[in-house]
């Protein structure tokens, strides 16, 4: 075994201000991921947050439909006296709707701390996506259908001779139309989250 | 300047090569990303073709729902002096929303196309597929809430409510009644088109 040797010439003066300039490659791409974790646990946050949101709202509105009850202080042997949410078999829909998608929100919750705890995991963003699309398409069809007969019910229908019922059950009209509005709030939460579920899924 | 000068000793150079098997390794892992980045693309862009032809036939949908909405008219041949025998969509303002809502929403597909084409021909670019999600969402929601509204005043004029007192139109007014259906169902449909756009634009943005 022949060892080779060989001569290096070392300059006695090396720069100080050469020493420390070694190009870190590496690092910046650790960087790069962990910068862009960082912006999608707060989207996370964000779309934690807004589902506590639409819980609560999406409840309200469904018990606030649910107690609409009114009961006139006179009557006759002919006429109705008494209004309440299951006269209206859309309100029942809403009423039955909106408890339903609350239960899905809370159901919902568990995934969405996944997405906090690991933000970079694509499955149970795009499971609470497509959910949160089906439930965005129920919610809004659960409450606008219930605002076309909450405004028929303040405005009537000349043609049809369909009489504005709320000139006599105000209290009912007004309950009613407060919740048909928590409801659209909850649809415009939805919407945010779907459009968060769908920004948080964009690759780099 | 004294110079240095210091004596290395270099071992018999081993038969293994190393400088080589890095540049293999190097060279795997750059076809690798190439052939992912293939792949990706090669799905993304059925995908995209997937939603074109979705957007066309929702284009289809919810014209044909406005147009049949907007000539739901009948008029009854007989009359009196009292009561109303005509029927048509601008009778109820909810029909009225209606036909302007749904006839928004095809000028918006119509304008989403060239978005569609894009996403298309840059299966990996992002931009495009999350302004269509975004303006996707909006107008869901705009047709469920038109198509939804409609459908609440059709279930009315067929059955009526007897606590309110509202009786049922569609015992008079029988063809108009099933126009007015005949639309809700196709606004619905195109409901279904937009969910399936939006799930198709989420899974296209999905990283690897």
């Amino acid at each position: 075994m022949k060892n080779e040797s060989t001569i290096i010439d070392v300059p006695a003066e090396s720069s100080s201000a050469m020493k420390g300039k070694a190009p870190l490659i590496g690092v910046a791409r650790d960087h790069t991921t962990s910068g862009s974790g960082g912006y999608k646990r707060g989207l996370s946050i964000f779309d934690f947050l807004l589902r506590l949101a639409a819980i609560v709202a999406a409840s309200v509105a469904a018990a606030t439909m649910f107690t609409s009850d009114e009961t006139l202080p006179f009557f006759t042997q002919f006429l109705q006296f008494q209004a309440g949410y299951d006269d209206l078999p859309t309100f029942q829909f809403f009423v039955i709707a909106m408890s339903m998608i609350a239960g899905y929100l809370v159901l919902s919750l568990p995934f969405s701390v996944v997405t906090i705890v690991r933000p970079l995991a694509t499955a149970p963003r795009l499971l609470l996506l497509v959910l949160d699309t089906a439930a965005l398409a129920f919610s809004t069809a659960a409450a606008s259908s219930a605002a076309a007969i909450s405004y028929l019910a303040h405005n009537g229908n000349q043609n049809t001779n369909w009489l504005p019922i709320c000139q006599q059950f105000g209290d009912f009209c007004q309950k009613t139309s407060g919740s048909v509005v928590s409801s659209f709030v909850a649809v415009v939460f939805f919407a945010m989250l779907v459009v968060l579920s769908g920004v948080a899924l964009k690759r780099h | 300047m004294a110079k240095e000068s210091t004596t290395i000793d270099v071992g018999e150079p081993s038969t293994v090569t190393k400088s080589t098997s890095h540049v293999v390794v190097d060279e795997k892992k750059k076809k690798k990303s190439f052939v992912a980045a293939a792949a990706g693309g090669g799905y993304k862009r059925g995908l995209a073709i997937f939603d074109f032809l979705l957007r066309l036939a929702a284009i289809g949908i919810t014209i044909a729902a406005s147009s049949v909405m907007f000539t739901a008219e009948e008029t009854l041949p007989f009359f009196t002096q009292f009561l109303q025998f005509q029927a048509g969509y601008d009778d109820f303002p909810t029909f009225q929303f209606f036909v302007i809502a749904i006839a928004i929403v095809a000028g918006y597909l119509v304008l989403s196309l060239p978005f569609s084409i894009v996403t298309i021909v840059r299966p990996l670019a992002v931009a495009p597929r999350l302004i269509l999600l975004i303006s996707d969402t909006v107008v869901l929601t705009l047709t469920t809430a038109a198509a939804a509204a409609a459908a609440s005043i059709v279930y009315l004029a067929h059955n009526g409510n007897a606590n309110t007192n509202w009786l049922p139109i569609c015992q008079q007014f029988g063809d108009f009644c099933q126009t007015t259906s005949t639309a809700v169902v196709a606004a619905s449909i195109s409901v279904v088109f937009f969910i399936l756009l939006i799930v198709i634009s989420a899974i296209s943005l999905k990283r690897h």
